[in-house]
């Protein structure tokens, strides 16, 4: 397998709940001309177009082929990845097999969400919908009344389940929960590229808003998104003709388990906290990767947390600390910029979440503090290898990458 | 409304067949109607499935050994929700378990009464309330309530 180097990003300006001012392909262009002015390339200079974002959410069937002529992919190999929430580093990972295959040396993967044209909570309807209707077929009050029609509005309903699960494992309380959030919302002041901000965010702010699903409070809820942001991947060769310094992929894996919660027909078995699908995706990027401690060995971590807590959760689950762990350590202070194992610098998912591209902004963060390009959101420490998750599916696929400041030896 | 087009229509969901009601559940709806909970057991690992599904989700090997489960058990998670799924507020909140019945491998959610939502808590003790005229309906496992 080749070296592949992320070479460029480019983001939208801004990332909002409404973007009037532009269609979905004026809304993606603008990320890919970011991307060309921030290298230097131009759309001669791209082999093949990566596109992603998620299925339905716009109502729009085939944005890639819309977009065709805003994404420089006229003539070229284009393909759409769709897997949910993971989406974006989905593609991510395809733009990837590209290179490290041989098959291309410079690939775009473009990833949109534009949220505000659709109804996103129709879109994860669309997820569920057999379980639904084979509910109701079997007289189910879907209505939550009574019986087994206990399930949750949207992800919000299916997540809190998830939540409690994680609390009472780890120890933790709804206290570490509002202030993931409020940390979150702090760091998302620094990064111009994230939606909500706010420089005095504290939990007990956090812990007035209203109660949504036990555990989870509206301050814990991402909000939805306009947005697009955009990667140029090359292989070694190529990168030395574009950039001086690129950031590495040293590992990518991904992994799938049964859907968690709302699964009742097919019978659930899982614990929606045990996630074994991101325990098992990470072990494998690792090893791929040569690292034996991720704990000594990773200086940045990008967590996919539509929902506050996951943070806290997932940094358990890819290794980063032990089970129990990841709230003393946000009580140390080793979460935030300043600290040993800063996370989200960017103000993570919670703050920002243009759906296609949340998976892969995990992935560009991570490659800008390697980079030491993240300006206001750069953390304190030296960041030489960092580690990316994404989190989606039917709530039950992982996806992780890890990046390096030099290439990976073999 | 200046933002949002309100668009009135219906959909008709009794179109949608989906061949996702198996054996596991016939069985386990045909159980209910004498009071009783039927899953399926692997013959290979001995996991326990309710509703069964046609294969094990370990050993992936189709699997068809219906096996009673006990219609008591333990909560695993829970969450509290506070409104209906229009959005309106509840008169009370509605405490949603998931529960692993006693010689079940597999979860399965429900709506917990009898109980105050700051006294509910993982790994509580609960049994299923059954409901008076059972008809072979998920509806027959009205809620469960503390053992
Ligand atoms: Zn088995």
């Amino acid at each position: 397998m080749r070296n592949v180097g992320i070479v460029g990003i480019g983001y939208t300006p801004v990332f909002v709940s409404k973007r009037k001012d532009v269609n979905i392909s004026e809304m993606i262009s603008e990320a890919v001309e970011a991307a060309f002015s921030n290298t230097g390339l131009g759309p001669k200079d791209i082999d093949a177009v990566v596109f992603g974002n998620m299925h339905t959410f716009e109502g729009v069937n085939l944005p890639h082929l819309w977009a065709a002529d805003y994404i420089a992919s006229l003539g070229k190999p284009l393909m759409r990845i769709a897997t949910g929430g993971t989406t974006g580093m989905s593609a991510f990972h395809a733009g990837y097999y590209h290179i490290a295959s041989g098959l291309h040396d410079v690939v775009m993967v473009v990833t949109y969400e534009k949220q505000s044209e659709g109804d996103s909570q129709v879109g994860l309807m669309g997820i569920i919908t057999p379980e639904v209707m084979a509910m109701i077929a079997a007289g189910i009050d879907v209505t939550g009344g009574s019986g087994m029609g206990a399930i949750g509005g949207g992800s919000a309903g299916g997540i809190s389940f998830q939540a409690s699960s994680y609390l009472h494992h780890s120890g933790a309380g709804i206290e570490h929960i509002d202030e993931q959030a409020a940390l979150e919302r702090r760091n998302a002041a620094k990064n111009p590229y994230a939606h909500l901000k706010d420089p005095d965010a504290t939990a007990e702010k956090v812990a007035q808003t209203p109660l949504v699903s036990w555990p989870i409070r509206f301050g814990h809820i991402c909000p939805t998104s306009d947005g697009a942001t955009v990667a140029i991947l090359a292989s070694e060769k190529a990168a030395a003709r574009i950039t001086e310094k690129a950031a590495w992929v040293h590992a990518v894996a991904n992994c799938a388990s049964d859907a968690t919660t709302a699964n009742l027909i097919e019978s659930q078995i899982t614990d929606p906290a045990e996630h074994l699908p991101a325990i098992i995706a990470s072990r494998q990027a690792y090893e791929r990767a040569g690292i034996a401690d991720p704990k000594k060995e990773i200086d940045y971590v990008e967590i996919y947390n539509g929902f506050a807590h996951q943070a806290l959760m997932y940094l358990e689950k890819i290794g980063m600390c032990e089970v129990g762990e990841a709230h003393k350590l946000q009580e140390a202070g080793e979460l935030e910029m300043s600290g040993r194992m800063p996370v989200n610098a960017s103000g993570g998912v919670v703050s920002t979440n243009a759906i296609g591209t949340s998976a892969m902004n995990r992935v560009t963060e991570c490659a800008l503090q390697i980079l030491g390009q993240a300006g206001e959101h750069q953390v304190e420490k030296d960041v030489h290898k960092a580690v990316a998750h994404g989190w989606g599916g039917m709530m039950q696929y992982v996806t992780i990458t890890v990046l390096g400041d030099k290439p990976k030896k073999d | 409304m200046e933002e949002t087009r309100v668009v009135q229509g219906t959909w008709d969901i009794s179109t949608f067949k989906f061949r996702i009601e198996g054996v596991g559940l016939r069985r386990m709806l045909d159980g209910m109607k004498e009071g009783k909970l039927v899953g399926t057991r692997c013959h290979k690992c001995g996991t326990v499935y309710l509703p069964g599904p046609f294969y094990c989700r370990k050993c992936h090997i189709e699997i068809n050994e219906p096996t009673e489960v006990s219609d008591h058990g333990e909560i695993m998670t829970y969450t509290i929700g506070y409104a209906d799924v229009r959005g309106n507020p509840l008169d009370e909140p509605r405490i949603a378990p998931v529960v692993k019945l006693d010689g079940c491998d597999s979860w399965i959610m429900g709506v917990l009464q009898g109980v105050k939502p700051e006294d509910v808590h993982v790994g509580m003790r609960v049994k299923v309330q059954w409901a008076e005229e059972r008809t072979g309906s998920l509806q027959d496992m009205a809620y469960y309530v503390p053992e």
